[in-house]
């Protein structure tokens, strides 16, 4: 049963997808990326000459700026794809008329939203290849990959940004918005989780709430088994952590959004 | 006629106020974000050592670095508040308003200048307040006297107003607004010399910098209060950043009305 709901979605929105949005969200999520890319680009080589302070490679175990903040933005470009596929699932059911009929079936909600989740983990998979692909000019640097802890690091944050995608699913329903609540995300997680510069270099305070947003272990993980080639053995506290955090947000996401369901439902067909 | 003009500038900016502040969540766009956005660029700095970076640009440093952003900042509200606005205008098509008001005598210019100035001031305020804190907080602005802080500000707010017009026009005719959004949003911040010096980029970036009339801006703010050059030093690029709103306007008067002729011949709103 809760494989075919999540066959079902998976196709579903695979056909609108392709169908109603045919290129734009592809070609604008790329080229979000590109200019993070580009900027990096001319701040690291043109204005600075690849000059760098002493503290970054003391926080981040290496001098590879380039390759730091290209991981940076193609992770940010997974963050973004999953809540903006996943968080929005419901409302957008809300706002096209199906959540009725959505909410009479006898659906599962696990099986809905993973089918939100898988498909939006193929297609951001075809922009981040895409994405590093059109990076490689820039120079990032694959040589020292450790590919098992990569693949581990990978899975598990997927777990844990679903996880986050699910409370803010909450909240989008609760206040009936998409467009103040994800840009607020999206922002939050720009400046809060290290994106494009180590988190130490934000005030100590600050660094406490970082560090409780499973984006920002997830990048240290993703970072370290790819730039600095770290095995799993190495890592295994951060990815305990991670695997912590993403069970946590899970959990407490689905309980919220069954919580939320019945008020929005109520709202909504009054 | 004249006072008709006005008349319908400032009924599409009312109508244009009431819809936007509809609810208390307005003031996360307005001010919360373009903070965070300030912040990220602020901490994207510090990685580096700035001393190398003032080879290149010789007026940057460590205590100037705020304000250096800053006014990238301000000057990037101003332009990106109009064209979040050009492209909530667009929704004139789909609300299906936009024939109703080429049905009324309204002038079409005072229409689009209406709603571009009522965009404008509603959401560059509450930043500019933060701006104003932080500049008395980092105390490292040089004041270059009334006239010149007078055509500083002149220099931002006309080219914003004038790029808001065009965008208007631009949005009002095109069947798919958000590839437009996504070409003209984005590169602006990094091609408008925002984050940084336009003086750095290569020749290809450079000509793409110049296309947008912010990196005038942002260049004539940053030579006023950083550099504190004088009026004549400063005459050839206010020549050339009137020359850009002027060739806006136009464009925009044309866009109109080509737009408008179009869609009585073939019934389409929709230009491109």
């Amino acid at each position: 049963m809760r494989t075919r709901i999540l066959y079902a979605t998976f196709k579903r929105n695979f056909i609108i997808q392709r169908r109603a949005y045919p290129l734009e969200f592809f070609i604008g999520k790329i080229l979000s990326a590109f200019y993070t890319v580009l900027t990096a680009y001319f701040m690291y080589n043109l204005l600075f000459k690849g000059q760098l302070n002493d503290s970054f490679s003391e926080f981040t175990g290496t001098s590879d700026y380039m390759s730091y903040v290209i991981l940076g933005g193609g992770i940010y470009l997974f963050v973004v794809g999953t809540f903006l596929n996943v968080s929005r699932s419901l409302i957008t059911e809300m706002r096209t008329g199906t959540i009725d009929s959505l909410m009479i079936a006898p659906f599962d909600r696990v099986g809905y939203f993973f089918g939100n989740m898988l498909q939006q983990t193929f297609t951001t998979s075809m922009e981040f290849l895409l994405a590093i692909i059109i990076s490689i000019p820039f120079g990032i640097n694959l040589t020292g990959i450790n590919i098992p802890a990569t693949i581990l690091a990978f899975l598990i944050s997927l777990v844990a940004y679903f996880g986050m995608s699910l409370i803010l699913a909450a909240g989008m329903l609760y206040f009936r918005d998409t467009y103040i609540s994800q840009n607020t995300v999206f922002l939050a997680i720009l400046l809060l989780c290290g994106i494009t510069y180590p988190i130490e270099y934000l005030p100590q305070w600050v660094q406490y709430i970082s560090h409780i947003i499973p984006v920002t272990t997830s990048l240290n993980m993703i970072r370290n088994s790819v730039i600095l080639g770290m095995g799993i053995p190495e890592q295994l506290n951060n990815f305990g952590y991670l695997m912590i955090l993403a069970i946590l947000y899970s959990v407490i996401g689905f309980k919220l959004l069954k919580r939320i369901e019945k008020i929005a439902l109520e709202n909504n067909l009054a | 006629m004249y006072r008709f003009f006005w008349r319908v500038v400032k009924a599409e900016a009312l109508k244009k106020h009431r819809t936007t502040f509809h609810s208390k969540l307005v003031y996360f766009s307005m001010l919360i974000w373009p903070i965070l956005t300030f912040a990220v660029a602020y901490f994207t700095y510090k990685p580096f050592k700035l001393s190398a970076g003032a080879e290149k640009v010789g007026y940057l440093n460590d205590n100037n670095l705020v304000i250096f952003i800053l006014i990238g900042y301000i000057a990037h509200m101003f332009f990106h508040s109009l064209v979040q606005s050009a492209w909530g205008f667009s929704s004139e098509r789909f609300w299906g308003t936009l024939e109703l008001i080429y049905l009324s005598p309204a002038s079409r210019l005072a229409f689009v200048l209406g709603n571009a100035i009522s965009s404008l001031f509603e959401n560059v305020w509450l930043f500019i307040i933060f701006a104003i804190m932080m500049f008395q907080f980092y105390g490292e602005l040089y004041f270059p006297g009334i006239g010149l802080t007078v055509i500083g500000t002149i220099t931002l707010i006309i080219p914003a107003i004038a790029w808001g017009m065009f965008l208007n026009a631009l949005f009002l005719f095109s069947r798919d607004t958000r590839i437009l959004f996504t070409i003209l949003e984005e590169p602006m911040e990094l091609f408008g010399g925002v984050k940084l010096p336009v003086a750095i980029f290569p020749l290809w970036a450079k000509i793409i910098s110049y296309i947008f009339p912010l990196t005038y801006s942002i260049k004539i703010l940053r030579r006023i209060f950083l550099k504190g050059e004088e009026l004549v030093q400063l005459l050839p690029i206010l020549a050339l950043i009137s020359l850009v709103t002027l060739i806006m306007i136009i464009i925009t008067i044309l866009l109109l009305k080509s737009g408008e002729k179009y869609a009585k011949k073939t019934g389409n709103m929709a230009l491109f």
